[in-house]
């Protein structure tokens, strides 16, 4: 499988590729079919980075997912995780998820780092559903991705994929909610699950609608 | 006109800091050392971004994030450092955004003024969420000259049309601009304007159907916002003004000071009266357009 598309970034099972900038807004209600989807966004190709904030599992299990999706991508994977201890240079630990001036300025930091190594880079919140429920005020999430998320991708050579369980509490009308933060997306694609193995995506991009049948 | 740009760094870094920004042309540096003399350089001064070193002799730069809070919220913060992440006490700023650039970084200095231009033309520090075609939205609502037009006492006499419809306590028409909501009409409130970042309106706008919060206490996006609840608001139902090119330029809405729902045949109500609000606005327009070419021929 070719590493690039033209100049875009490869995405496989048809999703991709995606052009430079893109922001992808990932939603559904199963969050395995949901981390499987932003696994493939997210994996970095050879001469890429990645930045990943999770707030569900450890680095290393989560490298270890990107190894899954395409050889060597957790090894070009900088993590920051919610679950576990720092370790190395590419997994720190975010102490806590609520404090969004001190997770945007790690972000922003890493992206930074990404990029001084290879200009391509991609970036992948997993998941931001959780990081709305820890929040007392929604407006500061907005910031967040307003300025740590979505600039970097208008500034760099990048894409990002920010996921969103729709199922959980978030605090505030999960429908309502999303359907606003699509119109900040240049892509918004919906998981459902419709068996154990097997996912149709709607993908509503620059390029129209389609649906896509997907493996888990 | 040059844009100022606080910059507040150490004794021995300033300048460096200062001919960093104003390698950009359209910038210009202000200088400041401590965060007090910051503090007093943003009341005194419009400034329009902010580039701050993280130590500093008297405090630190999330002390300038704290007095930029106060002062004036919507402008940007550069936290300009080589300070790690790790190493910064947020501890009183956690909800506070800031753009971080480590300023060892190689490019670090080069990308200063490419950076505070950033955050300057696309307020990429906004707390709320802007459509992605937010240009040509503000180009369609450009297209109505709503200062000149005679529609306040339209809109006036159909907010107490549509207050005593709904039995409301308030109703009001409103359009979105780039940073804030201009109210147009209001009953049964005083409302001028508000920064997009407090209204409910700026969330409504991003949905097709009618937008109905219940109890704003109960909804995360609205529940810490003090403005809402100084003006005692706890029901929200708005429904969009929407031009003929599919753009929504701005809402009418209704709120209410106790929690309240409203049913679908209500919310279609509502949205026929944002109809309405809108035809006036375009007839109004329509007719001054001709005028004006009447004039001119």
């Amino acid at each position: 499988m070719s590493s690039l598309s033209a100049d875009g970034f490869d995405v496989p099972d048809g999703i991709g590729p995606l052009a430079s900038g893109t922001s992808v807004l990932l939603t559904g209600d199963d969050a395995d079919a949901l981390e499987s989807v932003f696994a493939r966004v997210v994996a970095p190709a050879d001469g890429e980075r990645s930045v990943v904030l999770t707030t569900e599992h450890r680095g290393r299990a989560v490298q270890r997912t990107l190894n899954g999706e395409r050889r060597g991508a957790g090894d070009r994977a900088a993590v920051m995780a919610a679950e576990g201890a720092a370790s190395g240079d590419d997994i720190t630990a975010i102490d806590d998820l609520a404090d969004l001036t001190g997770l945007g300025m790690a972000f922003s930091s890493l992206v930074a780092e990404a990029q001084q190594e290879t200009e391509r880079f991609r970036t992948g919140i997993y998941l931001c559903s959780t990081v709305a429920s820890e929040i007392d005020d929604t407006r500061s999430l907005y910031r967040f991705l307003n300025s740590n998320f979505l600039t970097e991708l208008r500034r760099g050579n990048g894409i990002g994929v920010c996921a969103i369980d729709t199922s959980a509490d978030i605090g505030a009308d999960v429908e309502s909610t999303v359907t606003g933060l699509k119109t900040s997306f240049k892509t918004h694609i919906d998981v459902d699950a419709t068996d154990r193995r097997n996912a149709e995506l709607a993908v509503d991009g620059p390029d129209g609608e389609r649906t896509l049948d997907v493996a888990l | 006109m040059a844009r100022s740009v606080l910059c507040v760094d150490t004794e021995e870094r300033i300048d460096e800091v200062a001919a960093a920004v104003e390698a950009d042309e359209s910038l210009t540096a202000r200088t400041a050392t401590t965060v007090e003399e910051a503090r007093e350089t943003l009341d005194a001064e419009p400034i329009v971004c902010v580039v701050t070193a993280y130590e500093l002799p008297d405090g630190t730069g999330l002390e300038i994030v704290g007095a930029i809070r106060d002062i004036a919220p919507q402008t940007p913060c550069v936290l300009f450092t080589d300070v790690p992440p790790a190493e910064i006490d947020t501890a009183s700023f956690e909800e506070s955004i800031v753009e971080y650039l480590n300023r060892d970084l190689p490019d670090a200095h080069d990308r200063l003024a490419f950076v505070a231009n950033d955050v300057i033309d696309y307020s990429a520090q906004a707390s709320f969420i802007r459509p992605d075609d937010e240009d040509e939205r503000l180009e369609t609502l450009a297209q109505y000259d709503v200062e000149d037009l005679p529609i306040e006492d339209s809109f006036e006499r159909l907010t107490d049309l549509i207050a005593s419809h709904f039995d409301a306590a308030v109703a009001f028409i409103g359009l979105i601009e780039e940073e804030e909501e201009n109210f147009l009409a209001c009953h049964g409130g005083d409302l001028d304007t508000l920064t997009r970042e407090n209204t409910i309106c700026t969330h409504s706008m991003l949905q097709e159907d009618v937008m109905v919060v219940e109890d704003i206490m109960q909804d995360a996006r609205f529940a810490e916002n003090e403005q809402l609840q100084n003006l005692g608001i706890r029901s929200y139902a708005g429904a969009n003004m929407t031009a003929s090119n599919g753009q929504v330029i701005g809402q009418v809405c209704l709120l209410d000071h106790v929690p309240r729902s409203y049913d679908a045949e209500e919310q279609a109500e509502l949205e026929d009266f944002a109809d309405t609000a809108m035809e006036i606005l375009e007839l109004r327009q329509t007719v001054r357009d001709a005028e004006r070419t009447e004039v001119a021929q």
